[in-house]
């Protein structure tokens, strides 16, 4: 494994513990996803990884080497694109990859080489020599990515890299994300977007209030629900109770929205119940379709949290 | 050899993101300058021979603390508050390239703004000033040791109190400090304190140098400087590879 990081604790001076007793490791090769909504813990981990916060205890090794010890070497194995935009107003894209590629040790003419091909993969071209003040958030987070990626360390750590995205280059920063894992690259993906995650990573581990609370492929994850399918129920506002699940699988209230496991052979079953339900009127609506990482989310991280994360990701989804 | 690289990749950096500042901090210095050299004559009409010297080499002086103890913290604190910094440390070079470059490019954006304060008193005096070669090595030993006091202010304490401190040091180096008045007129308690803090040591190598036939070059104040100035790179720099 090229990232191993063991039993890591972090208690910041506010008493606040962000991180408590993570362990995971990412291969070669592959694409790792760090799930969890705000205040998870996510930031603060890969934070530790790149060197700017000292672990409170556990460690971090990248490539069998101790990160914690060697915080230079940290950076120059890992490349990173912070959650914050970058600070590069006053230069061009152009500029900005070059300079970063050779910082990370590739002569001028590689770094323009590798520049323009992602300027062209990612479709940033007409910016290219645009000043970033001028840039919109989207295309200045695209620059950031181009960055991180121009000269990829050992360890490609992102932290929410489609933030601000629109839907379009989305899909070609999801491309340039898989190769480079193909070209050899461990890649964490910090991400609270749970439906592009589920596309787009190898394994993934859900962060709640510090902990890992699952691990594992995105089907593994789903398999662990024993649910194939979901009914979700839209419930009546002046119904007098909510409904109880027949199928003994998970059953998660969400704002006024109940989310149930349903397993494949009961399908039938699940649409009958729905309609009395609807007769009834204790619900208006419901729709069955097969269960996402979604609604493995939503079953470990629970209600009000999930249905946080939910709202933002309808809000991303819209603002793209 | 990878430090070197470092620097100059990082000094073509920091010059590209700030160059919009430079005509900002040469019109801010400027000010400066001719508020000092065109305001004092009015304050007091007849300024005799010292006065009108100590004057037209304290206003550059002035100049380069402004921006090194006022702009140059309140420019770092900002990007400590906007997480800018952290992005430059998360960069794969040495913390020292780093910390150079800044500061060679922010003794870029001074001296621009010194060597036309200087013009411009001379101008409006009709001074016939007899500069002395030192004048580059004892410019340069001011505006970083003032860049450095204000690197480790900002690296050090949280954004406000580096606002409200700023604030306090340019009432202090206007009115209280001996740049454009000689120390023996400040209060004996004062002068006391001046003699070990670095302002009166900055004062005195700028006109040192700028009018050796006016004013001695006392060698101990370039001395203070150093001190003052190792002192605040090494504690920027402690403060920047501090890992919380």
């Amino acid at each position: 494994m090229l990232l191993q990081i063991e039993d890591l604790t972090k208690v910041y001076r506010s008493g606040t513990r962000a991180n408590d007793g993570i362990s995971l490791s990412v291969d070669e090769g592959e694409v790792f996803g760090l799930l969890g909504h705000n205040g998870a813990g996510k930031t603060t981990l890969v934070n530790q990884v790149v060197g700017l916060l000292r672990p409170t205890s556990g460690s971090i090794r990248v490539d069998g080497r101790d990160m914690v010890a060697n915080p230079g070497l940290a950076r120059r194995l890992c490349s990173f694109q912070a959650q914050a935009q970058v600070p590069i107003d006053g230069l061009t894209p152009r500029q900005a990859i070059d300079l970063l590629g050779q910082m990370r040790g590739a002569s001028r003419s590689e770094a323009q080489r590798r520049r323009e091909h992602l300027i062209e993969a990612l479709d940033l071209g007409e910016w290219l020599d645009e000043d970033a003040a001028r840039l919109s958030g989207g295309v200045k987070r695209l620059v950031a990515f181009a960055m991180a990626a121009v000269v990829p360390g050992r360890l490609v750590m992102l932290d929410e890299p489609t933030n601000d995205v629109d839907p379009v280059r989305r899909r070609l920063l999801w491309r340039q994300v898989r190769t480079l894992a193909d070209h050899g690259a461990a890649v964490l993906l910090v991400t609270h977007n749970v439906i592009e995650a589920e596309r787009s990573v190898d394994r993934l581990a859900i962060l709640d209030d510090g902990k890992v609370i699952a691990e594992g492929t995105p089907g593994e994850l789903k398999g662990r629900l024993g649910a194939a399918l979901r009914l979700e129920l839209v419930l009546d506002p002046d119904a007098a109770e909510m409904p109880a699940s027949p199928f003994g699988l998970s059953a998660v209230p969400v704002g006024n929205r109940l989310m149930i496991g349903v397993p494949m052979d009961a399908a039938g079953q699940a649409v009958a119940w729905a309609e009395s339900l609807k007769a009834a009127r204790s619900v208006e609506e419901f729709t069955l379709g097969p269960a996402t990482l979604e609604d493995v989310y939503v079953a470990l991280v629970g209600g009000a949290d999930a249905a946080r994360t939910q709202v933002e990701e309808v809000f991303d989804a819209t603002a793209a | 050899m990878q430090l070197l690289r470092s620097y100059r990749l990082l000094v073509t950096w920091q010059a590209l993101r700030k160059k919009n500042y430079l005509p900002l901090m040469l019109a801010v210095q400027t000010l400066f300058t001719l508020g000092i050299v065109l305001g004092y004559p009015l304050l007091f009409p007849t300024l005799d021979r010292t006065s009108i010297y100590l004057i037209a080499t304290g206003a550059p002086a002035i100049s380069m603390l402004s921006v090194g103890l006022v702009a140059l913290p309140q420019t770092i604190g900002e990007q400590k508050t906007e997480g800018s910094l952290a992005y430059m440390r998360s960069l794969p070079v040495p913390r020292l390239a780093y910390l150079a470059a800044d500061l060679t490019v922010w003794l870029a954006i001074v001296i621009p703004g010194v060597v036309l304060g200087v013009m411009v008193g001379a101008f409006r005096f009709g001074l016939d000033l007899q500069v002395s070669p030192l004048v580059v090595p004892a410019v340069l030993l001011v505006a970083l040791t003032s860049a450095c006091i204000g690197y480790a202010i900002a690296s050090v304490l949280p954004y406000m109190l580096t606002v409200i401190i700023t604030q306090a040091i340019v009432v202090f180096v206007f009115m209280f400090s001996p740049l454009t008045f000689l120390p023996s007129k400040l209060p004996a308690w004062l002068e006391v304190i001046h003699s070990v803090l670095p302002i009166q040591a900055m004062g005195e190598v700028t006109r040192g140098t700028i009018a050796p036939n006016e004013f001695g070059l006392p060698l101990g104040a370039f001395l203070t400087l150093a001190v003052w100035c190792v002192a605040g790179f090494g504690v920027t720099y402690a403060a920047m590879s501090r890992r919380a």
